[in-house]
């Protein structure tokens, strides 16, 4: 069964390949990919389900052995990460796929979207199965690299300078990481995950603080924690819905991802709580009030989606086992409903021809969004359930993360603990704020008022975003488009309906992660290996 | 209980389908769903007022120690009946209220559905945090509700500010709850309420929990919503705004009391704001037009009223209490059915239209008054007996000196009066013939709407007359506080209730009378506290509080992100190794002396780049950096890493030059002088930083890196003596095979922008030129000789140079180009195969490859390229990825691990002993994606770009017919 772990990476690859080499057929570059991805996900679910009865994997890819060669890890973390990307991936593809059946290839043109997706997704795969820092390095510089090919497609002017923005600051954060390996690898000698865990912990604790907080520094970005997270919100929602959709979802996962890790293998003693706390909340509270700031739906979802990464920094923050379970939880939740609600928002950008609430300047007669509600019932149904869900409200996911960080929270009881507590409410109140105001706006409001020169204290301070330029431009939906984004709504909702067996989970993925003593011994069985030579 | 949420969830999913079919006639038959919950909670009532419970459980997230947990006590009993009952009601009336045209008249039906039956659940549930999702989801249900005038913008804001404003209060009381939750160790209200919790932190949680109750509740001083959301159609207002979800505070309260009624701050926060509440509604109340804004603000007055008498905390307030819930649900909602009505027949519920309505409308004007004497509290209604019981409770406190009681018995009897009224105001209002007044038109609609109105108004006046029966549904709740002595009568005797009663009835008949003073005295006494102004002024303050916080942080673009970046690594890493105190004790400052000079010559390259106006100075000199590496490589012995570095800084800068034809020669530069001090620093600590982290992470080292065993693994495992290799192509192959997914993605996007839509553009190739191999004949004229020499043997060095003009073309360098061509290429393979055991290797082959290609473009232009690589990048991209990811999965295949390589060895003629292994086929695939990379580079940042400029450039076209024709002639 160990096969399947590299398959993850493989496949995906193998599948770009391809669809490079099909060339020009596009029907089969959109066959290759969806089976490449659907393997994915039986194969990620395969393994969730091994991993969860028997132990977890770890792959010594070659035939080498660790520390020397590179080993693939695969745990509960691991394997949960792996399969909820992997179906946030195809679902996006499907709808990709239907978008591409409406609109011919003008927006995401098959053969630069085909490849350029299946090697970030290989990337993402990579990263979540890396059990040696480089390999990580690695998996991050091909989603990335993929993301920035993403992010330009069809190289319009405002995506050129989205991607300036984005291209630069990922490539800084690239070198942070690479740095902070390289440092890693000078006092310890490997790069070998799990070695390095071991290894750190024999240094004086002024070393791990610094080379923890300089391998940090990399994964915030990525994450987006404040303040290195004001890039995103630049360059996100620029991007076609597809991809935002996916840069959402599961980009900014991945720093956290890294950052798990980090702090509960290879840099655990570390005594990170009470900067992360207040990094979390400085996260929460400015990324909700940018939230609040926007009239742009897309632009507002992207300053939503930094504010909750605090959410989740603040469950690593607490570093109880009960904190950890709430963040896997909360860390599955905020990738599909944030996706989710970036494909719907897609849908009303081409039902409604735009995705601002306010009107341009406030001089210009253009209309704006209106009218949502009976122009597209269906829409609007799922995107209230998605909003209700990102902004807290029960039974949604969203909701029931928070209830597992508040309660991991009052169970540390210290004073900022409380602080972090109120500010996820505020936060979360705020969120609620912005999104049914967009309801109430984009949705209930009638196209006429807006065409009458709507004014509201409630639009008075919202900016818009820098590349809008009040253009409106609706274009048909197609039926692919609608399954998927029911399909993702639905996921959803099985958030909650499954929440027991999730939450489990999530619970044994947290007591794995609470002994770090379990992974070392899985990548090294036969202990430790003793190295010849001498220190410089 | 789960069997009738069930049939509540799955029904109003069907809902919104039904009624676009069958109209308002889907309201009679989804009132069945409420009215069978409500029969099977009376069926439940010998059981449960005998003292029993029943539980019903289904676990959800043990982990959360959440489950379905419901649990049917007296106190549950009581508001099932009430809001499954009202709810039936309603829903029966809304059959009448609307019409089939009503827009979105299903989505409303499903809507109002549901909220009956989350209003049952919140009731009934006995985990807390089941109840607080009720509870939460009842002011979601309340906000669709009360927008259900999507169109009206009044609507829309109404039902944005109920739900901020419950939602906030409910917030806050979820940290109330999960406190206690985990205090107590469960999260089963039965549990919490028996472990006898106390302290501050229970006092703590138990102030937050009523938070939330005040905000549902519509207390002051969050009581603006309730009038607001007035807004919403009248049946709502009557179900939720009335009868059910506003008393979920109220049963939180009641639900809370027996065990936290002693909870310091209780008292003070629960009667305090009640009384305020109570005075500050029925004051209101007392001034508006609107029949429905005089029920709206009689409904927060009761609602403070109700408040004070639930939390006092006896037996006796207790049965008070609950019974006057029972009474004001009934006449409440009674009421507001009925404004409903007088809307619908008159078109106006601003009293000053209506005049004689009780003459026209007898059999409403009877519900009315009866609904209207029990609001007031007067005789034999149920409101009657409930406000007796209320006062004997409330006398019984302030007798025995409870401070609290005093200010509750003074606010109840102030409140009551005033109740009095606006309850006679209301009625006057509504239904009194004034002559001065036109007499309204009215249009009956069908009498069967009277029927909701009219159940409830007889239950008011029946359940009046049948106190006892009152009495023993609602002591059993009383009875979990204490034994109770008193009962709920119309009739106790002489009492000082019945003469406060009396008194009550006989000053609100008084102001009644004198209501043009009351009138004025209103118009006089300023609105000191208008909260519905605060919320707007708290809504916009926060909107331009975000504002400014946002323009802020957002205001500088890329340049600020990029230095906020590394000032918070150089803040963050800096201070932590100044703190840390962890410098090494000693270090070398160099390994051998050339090393400090090149250093110093790549850092005086990298200011000059950073300085550098010019752009091809600043490549340059970040080449000259490129290549101080290639030489440190060199020193330190790894030829091969050299070798490959020196590659690469190659194509580098010609892709850089490709590049800069199309950008302007100099670069932006930074006028402002502080920014530019402020970024040298930012830079300048950052290397620091940086190279002290390197100082401090090498001085650290306890171990032996792990390269002592590299060279031995790599001969042993990886049949090669060259070690970068065998890392590269064997142990860690899995690398690369990641970095070469990145070069074909790098590949991929690069023809992105250029081509935009599609990366398998085809470039042209010579017109008239061999399609054979074979068929050397097939050379097209060459446009720069005469046509003497084209009759000769048709050769050509570079055939594509024939496309270019005169001037760009030289032929002393196709000639080179031409000659040097194939041996770069053989050596490059060379490169490749010999890399496993000499410097070379797939990467530093592709390289060389790719530069022969570039020269072949450089020498003879877009039409050469095309003729040197005949296929697309993408395909020599796609081969060279499935041949090393092949690789990685055949060893699979052959039940290997991943990447596990095979060697086969035989010694052949001439070469001799030849060792060839799976990892060949991996470095073969580098190679190929190499110079797949190259290619896309050259096709379109080289020749696409030629092509725009040509297309730009008008005039000037060097189309390879147009020069034809123009040499022609």
């Amino acid at each position: 069964m160990n096969a399947l772990v590299p398959l993850v990476v493989i496949i995906p690859l193998i599948a770009a390949a391809l669809t490079l080499v099909v060339g020009r057929r596009r029907r089969l570059q959109v066959l290759i990919s969806t089976i490449g991805l659907s393997a994915v996900v039986v194969i990620s679910a395969v393994l969730l389900v091994l991993v969860d009865t028997q132990g977890a994997i770890s792959v010594n890819l070659g035939g080498w052995e660790p520390p020397w060669g590179i080993v693939l890890v695969v745990d509960r973390l691991s394997a949960v990460m792996l399969l909820v990307s992997a179906l946030m991936l195809l679902g996006v593809l499907v709808f990709a796929t239907g978008q591409g059946i409406a609109d011919g290839d003008a927006e995401t043109p098959t053969s630069i979207f085909h490849p350029a997706y299946l090697i970030l997704a290989a990337g993402l795969f990579n990263a979540f199965v890396a059990g040696d820092l480089f390999n990580l390095y690695v998996g991050f510089e091909m989603l990335l690299a993929a993301s920035y090919v993403l992010l330009t497609l069809g190289g319009t002017g405002a995506r050129i300078k989205a991607g300036v923005t984005y291209i630069v600051v990922s490539l800084i954060s690239s070198l942070l990481f690479l740095a902070a390996i390289a440092f890693v690898y000078g006092a310890t000698g490997t790069v070998t995950i799990a070695l390095v865990g071991e290894r750190v912990a024999e240094l004086p604790m002024g070393v791990q603080v610094v080379l923890c907080i300089a391998l940090l520094m990399g994964f915030a970005v990525k994450a987006a924690v404040f303040p290195l997270s004001f890039w995103l919100p630049d360059s996100y929602p620029t991007a076609p819905a597809p991809v935002t959709a996916v840069f959402a979802g599961l980009l900014t996962k991945v720093g956290v991802y890294a950052i798990i890790r980090t702090d509960s293998v290879m840099f655990r003693d570390v005594p990170l709580q009470t900067p992360l706390m207040i990094v979390a909340l400085l996260t929460l509270v400015v990324g909700i009030l940018g939230a609040v700031a926007q009239a742009d739906i897309k632009r507002l979802l992207s300053f939503t989606l930094v504010s909750h990464i605090g959410y989740l920094i603040f469950g690593v923050a607490i570093s109880s086992e009960l904190g950890m379970t709430a963040t896997v939880y909360y860390v599955i939740h905020h990738i599909i409903v944030q996706t989710t609600l970036f494909l719907i928002t897609g849908l009303v950008e081409r039902i409604g021809g735009t995705t601002s609430l306010s009107r341009l300047g406030g001089t210009t007669s253009l209309s704006r969004l209106g009218g949502m509600m009976k122009a597209a019932p269906f829409v609007a149904g799922l995107f209230f359930i998605g909003a209700m869900n990102l902004g807290g409200i029960p039974p949604f996911s969203g909701f029931l993360g928070k209830i597992g960080l508040f309660r991991a929270g009052v169970d540390l009881g210290t004073p900022l603990s409380y602080v972090l507590i109120v500010a996820g409410i505020v936060t979360s109140l705020l969120t609620l704020y912005t999104l049914v105001r967009v309801w109430n706006m984009a949705f209930w409001r009638r196209k006429e008022e807006v065409d009458d020169g709507y004014e509201s204290p409630l639009l008075d301070s919202l900016s818009e975003s820098p590349e809008d330029d009040g253009a409106v431009d609706t274009k048909e939906n197609s039926a692919l488009m609608y399954v998927s984004a029911t399909g993702m709504v639905g996921l959803t909702l099985a958030l909650t309906v499954f929440a027991g067996p999730l939450y489990d989970y999530a619970a044994r993925t947290a007591a794995d992660l609470s002994d770090p003593a379990n992974y070392t011994e899985l990548v090294f069985p036969n202990g430790l290996p003793e190295l010849e030579g001498s220190a410089p | 209980m789960i069997v009738f949420l069930t049939v509540f969830f799955v029904a109003s999913l069907l809902i919104p389908a039904l009624g676009k079919r069958w109209g308002t006639r889907v309201f009679p038959v989804i009132a069945l769903v409420p009215a069978a919950a409500f029969v099977y909670t009376l069926t439940l009532g010998p059981s449960v007022l005998a003292g029993g419970a029943v539980v019903e459980e289904l676990p959800w997230i043990p982990m959360l120690d959440l489950s379905l947990l419901f649990r049917m006590d007296a106190l549950a009993w009581v508001l099932s009946l009430v809001v499954t009952g009202v709810g039936a009601l309603v829903l029966l009336y809304c059959r009448r209220y609307f019409t089939d045209t009503e827009p979105g008249l299903g989505r409303f039906a499903a809507t109002l559905f549901a909220f009956a039956g989350t209003m049952f659940g919140l009731v009934t549930a006995d985990d807390i945090m089941m109840m607080f999702i009720f509870w939460e989801i009842t002011s979601v249900l309340s906000y669709l509700l009360i927008g259900h005038y999507t169109g009206r913008r009044e609507s829309r804001g109404a039902a944005l500010q109920a739900l901020l404003v419950t939602t906030l209060g409910g917030l806050v009381m979820l940290i109330g709850v999960v406190m206690i939750s985990v205090q107590a160790g469960s999260s089963s209200l039965s549990v919490i309420l028996d472990s006898g919790l106390s302290g501050p932190a229970t006092t703590a949680a138990v102030l937050l929990m009523l938070v939330g109750a005040l905000s549902k509740s519509a207390l002051v001083p969050f009581h603006f919503w309730l009038p607001a959301a007035m807004a919403a159609p009248t049946p709502v207002s009557a179900y939720l705004h009335a009868a059910a979800m506003v008393k979920a505070g109220i049963y939180l309260v009641a639900r809370l009391a027996p065990e936290f009624s002693d909870v310091p701050g209780w008292h003070a926060v629960l009667v305090g704001f009640g009384a305020w509440t109570m005075l500050l509604g029925a004051w209101r109340s007392l001034r508006q037009y609107d029949l429905k804004l005089v029920l709206a603000y009689g409904t927060v007055s009761q609602l403070g009223f109700l408040t004070i008498v639930m939390s006092y905390g006896t037996p006796e307030s207790a049965q008070a209490g609950l019974a006057l819930l029972l009474a004001h649900a009934l006449y409440k909602a009674t009421l507001f059915l009925v404004v409903g009505i007088i809307d619908h027949d008159t078109g106006t519920r601003d009293w000053r239209q209506l005049s004689g309505l009780g003459k026209r409308a007898p059999v409403l004007a009877t519900i009315s008054a009866i609904a209207v004497a029990s609001m007031a509290g007067l005789p034999p209604t149920l409101g009657f007996v409930a406000k007796e019981s209320v006062f004997a409770s409330l006398i019984e406190g302030a007798a025995a000196g409870d401070p609290a009681g005093w200010v509750a018995l003074v606010g109840v009897t102030l409140g009551s009066v005033l109740t009095v009224a606006y309850s006679v105001r209301f009625f006057w209002g509504a239904f009194a013939t004034r002559k001065r007044h036109v007499r309204c038109e009215v249009h009956h609609g069908p009498q069967s709407i009277l029927l909701a109105p009219g159940v409830l108004a007889v239950l008011t006046l029946v359940l009046g007359f049948a106190a006892p029966v009152v009495d023993h549904m609602v002591t059993p709740y009383a009875e979990t506080i204490g034994q109770t002595h008193e009962h709920l009568a119309l009739w106790h005797g002489f009492t000082p209730a019945l003469g406060l009663s009396a008194l009550v009835i006989a000053v609100g008949l008084l102001l009644f009378r004198w209501r043009a003073g009351v009138a004025r005295a209103q118009d006089r006494v300023p609105d000191t506290f208008d909260a519905a102004r605060g919320y707007w002024k708290i809504i916009t303050g926060i909107d331009r509080f975000a504002a400014k916080v946002t323009i802020f942080a957002q205001r500088g673009g890329l340049p600020q992100y990029v230095g906020t970046i590394l000032s918070v690594f150089v803040l963050s890493v800096g201070a932590a190794a100044c703190l840390g105190r962890v410098w090494p004790d000693s270090f070398r400052a160099w390994d051998y002396p050339v090393q400090p000079v090149i250093a110093i010559i790549m850092i005086v390259a990298a200011l000059g780049a950073a300085r550098a106006r010019r752009r091809m100075a600043a490549v340059l000199l970040v080449g000259v950096t490129g290549f101080g590496l290639v030489a440190l490589f060199a020193f330190h012995g790894a030829p091969d890493l050299a070798l490959t570095q020196a590659l690469v800084e190659t194509i580098t800068l010609v892709v850089f030059i490709l590049v800069m034809r199309r950008l302007p020669a100099r670069m932006y530069a930074e006028r402002e002088p502080g920014k530019k001090v402020r970024r040298a620093i930012i830079a300048s600590s950052v290397a620091v930083v940086t190279g002290a982290v390197g100082l401090i992470a090498l001085g650290a080292r306890q171990h032996a890196p792990i390269t002592a065993e590299m060279p031995r693994l790599a001969y042993e495992g990886g049949h090669g003596r060259n070690i970068v290799n065998v890392m590269l192509v064997d142990i860690r192959a899995w690398d690369t095979m990641g970095e070469i997914a990145v070069l074909v993605v790098v590949a991929t996007g690069i023809a992105s922008l250029l081509f935009v839509r599609t990366r398998n553009v085809d470039l042209k190739r010579v017109p008239g030129a061999r399609r054979s191999r074979l068929d050397r004949r097939a050379v097209p004229p060459d446009p720069h000789v005469s046509d003497a020499a084209n009759r000769g043997p048709r050769q050509a060095w570079l055939i594509g140079g024939r496309t270019l003009t005169v001037s760009n073309r030289s032929l002393l360098i196709e000639v080179v180009v031409r000659l040097l061509f194939h041996p770069a290429i053989v050596v490059s393979i060379y490169l490749l195969f010999a890399g496993h055991n000499e410097p070379g290797g797939g990467f530093a082959g592709g390289l060389l490859a790719g530069l022969a290609l570039v020269f072949r473009y450089l020498a003879a232009g877009k039409y050469e390229l095309a003729e040197a690589v005949p296929i697309g990048p993408g395909k020599v991209l796609g081969t060279g990825l499935i041949l090393a990811v092949g690789t990685a999965a055949g060893a699979l295949v052959f039940g290997g691990e991943a990447l596990q390589s095979a060697y086969f060895s035989t010694e052949l003629p001439v070469l001799g002993y030849v060792s060839f292994g799976t990892s060949t086929i991996f470095d073969v695939g580098v190679y190929l994606v190499v110079v797949g990379l190259i290619l896309d580079i050259l096709r379109s940042l080289g020749a696409q770009i030629d092509t725009d400029q040509d297309n730009n450039d008008v005039g000037s076209s060097d189309e390879f017919t147009g020069s034809t024709k123009g040499a022609a002639r």
